[in-house]
């Protein structure tokens, strides 16, 4: 076999010479493909030493570096912003680049959308709001009967057995303020109420009308309701497992218990919404490959550097595939590990530093600073002499 | 199914890192004066007393490992010794009709070293008394695959025979009849 070329001091990048061919057309990648290449191979050593490496490794390598760059910033804002993108529909909100929906030039206004959507979950719970609906139902009360079964009610109201998780049962006992009696007022329902307890409802008292401070309403009100508590049977009830058992036993006399209810399956249903349109997970946030030609310098030479480390790797993992290289009557190791174990570091440490940067412009950060910059301002002009005018 | 190691990718990167490594590296070198047998004349002892042909000069890259001067007692005196090993890449040796030596006027003499050739160093001549041929990477010389191999064909294309190793001993300029002025 012919000997395979290795980097002969020059390239010139076509079009189809990337894997993946994400830039190839943009004018800008083309140049500094081949700029790039030059740049890395003399880092590496050319023309002290031969590096064995093409320039299409030298062309994967850039691609590479753009890519992950353009997947770090990208990450970050997708962080950033996810609350308030979930749920946008990408055919119909997202503008396009190149043909495709994204996200890359756009400025993002948060949106308490997503703060909303979580917290119908305690509305639900709470019974002010939420996205499930509360049903009604009902069940005739027997005298003597204490105990009713709620699953089979629902049965034969054709839901589904064990779907019901009840949230409220109507069953009190009657307010204090309907046998609040009054003997001052003329009318209301303390009045009324009494002679209709007494069978006089067509009898007027009288009429008076003397008017006492509230306070002694709430405790007239509260004196009834302790003795309802402590003299009467208290109106309670328990609910397990949708077996409601109820006190006092009824007599007879109220001829329906109603209750509010919602449906388990209708809970987890209405936790799922939207169509394959919408962003759903970080996956689909439609953010593109980055534009090379509007990458600005620094991250231009965040990609270079980034790049040369994988050159780095790439080329340990040549120099290393055999861990020695014979040689007339010998053999020789080469720089392998160190290629390797200085493109390690250098990856990390470029990749720390550009979330680093990242962060630092996070909305969290920047107003941080801003504030900080505020705090500062006034302290420097609090030293500023202020003169005292005479008029 | 051939062999997964030494395809002839990888003795590629190996000549490419060898050719660096002797000719820009260490870039020790010599000449190469091939022994014309055929036009030397011999007495009838077979030996050539009178006159003696060689090819050449080629000069040719080469790691060079010398030995120390050794003066031994003989029962007609003190003699002197002065070895020398010259390890050269093989392809570099092959012709220039090899694919891998086809594109560089650097590289393929078209030389088989024999015992007998003389090789120019350092103003001092050396006879070949050995020559080896035995390194071979991952044990394997392509030039031997066994074709038709049903075992492993395709052999021809993995290991590689890396080196010829020549030992030889300084001989006396006058007895090799080589002008110094025809080499320079």
């Amino acid at each position: 076999m012919a000997n395979v070329q290795i980097w002969p001091g020059s390239s010139n990048f076509f079009p189809g010479n990337t894997p993946f061919g994400f830039y190839d057309n943009d004018y800008q990648f083309q140049q500094d493909a081949d700029k790039f290449s030059t740049f890395a191979a003399r880092r590496l050593g050319y023309p002290i030493v031969d590096v064995e490496l093409q320039d299409l490794n030298f062309y994967t390598a850039f691609e590479e570096a753009v890519t992950i760059y353009g997947n770090e910033v990208y990450a970050y804002k997708v962080i950033q912003d996810y609350l308030s993108l979930e749920g946008v529909n990408i055919g119909n909100d997202v503008p396009t680049v190149n043909g495709n929906p994204s996200l890359a030039f756009s400025s993002i206004t948060p949106n308490m959308g997503s703060i909303i959507k979580l917290s119908e979950q305690y509305g639900t719970e709470a019974g002010t709001g939420g996205n499930v609906d509360w049903y009604t139902g009902s069940i005739a009360l027997t005298s003597s009967v204490q105990d009713y079964d709620l699953n089979a009610w629902a049965v034969g109201q054709g839901y589904e057995n064990r779907d019901l998780e009840i949230k409220r049962v109507f069953y009190e006992s009657p307010p204090a303020i309907v046998k609040f009696f009054d003997p001052y007022a003329g009318t209301g329902a303390g009045t009324m109420n009494m002679m209709d307890s007494f069978g006089w409802g067509g009898y007027s008292p009288a009429i008076n009308f003397v008017l006492m401070p509230l306070n002694y309403d709430l405790q007239v009100l509260q004196q009834i309701e302790m003795n309802d508590m402590i003299r009467r049977s208290n109106y309670s009830f328990e609910v397990q497992n949708n077996k409601l058992r109820i006190f006092p036993i009824p007599d007879g006399t109220v001829p329906n218990l109603y209750f509010q209810f919602l449906l388990k399956s209708e809970r987890l249903a209405n936790s799922i919404s939207g169509n394959t349109g919408l962003i759903a997970n970080v996956s689909n946030v439609p953010y593109t490959n980055p534009v090379y030609t509007y990458i600005n310098s620094v991250g231009r030479s965040w990609i270079f550097e980034y790049a040369l480390t994988l050159c780095k790797e790439m080329l340990g993992y040549v120099r290393g595939k055999y861990s020695t290289v014979p040689i007339p009557g010998s053999e020789v190791i080469l720089n392998q590990q160190d290629l390797l174990s200085s493109s390690a570091a250098d990856k990390v440490a470029l990749i720390e530093k550009l979330r680093l940067y990242l962060d630092e412009t996070s909305r969290t950060k920047l107003l941080e600073r801003r504030s900080l910059e505020t705090d500062y301002r006034q302290k420097e002009l609090s030293q500023v002499p202020q003169l005292i005018y005479i008029a | 199914m051939c062999a997964l190691f030494g395809t002839a990718r990888d003795i590629s990167l190996f000549r490419h890192i060898n050719r660096e490594l002797i000719s820009d590296i260490i870039t020790q070198q010599c000449a190469f004066y091939k022994y014309k047998l055929e036009e030397t004349k011999v007495n009838i002892y077979g030996e050539a007393a009178e006159e003696k042909y060689y090819m050449g000069p080629v000069l040719l890259n080469c790691i060079i490992e010398r030995k120390d001067k050794e003066f031994i007692e003989t029962d007609l005196g003190i003699d002197f010794n002065f070895g020398a090993i010259f390890k050269f890449l093989r392809d570099d040796l092959l012709d220039k009709n090899k694919d891998f030596n086809i594109d560089t006027a650097l590289y393929g003499a078209d030389l088989v070293p024999e015992v007998g050739d003389i090789i120019l160093y350092q103003d001092g001549y050396y006879e070949v008394d050995n020559v080896s041929a035995n390194q071979f990477f991952v044990g394997k010389n392509p030039d031997y695959p066994n074709n038709i191999n049903p075992l492993n064909p395709g052999l021809e294309d993995f290991g590689s025979s890396i080196s010829i190793i020549c030992e030889t001993h300084q001989i006396p300029g006058d007895k090799t009849g080589i002008s110094r002025e025809r080499f320079l």
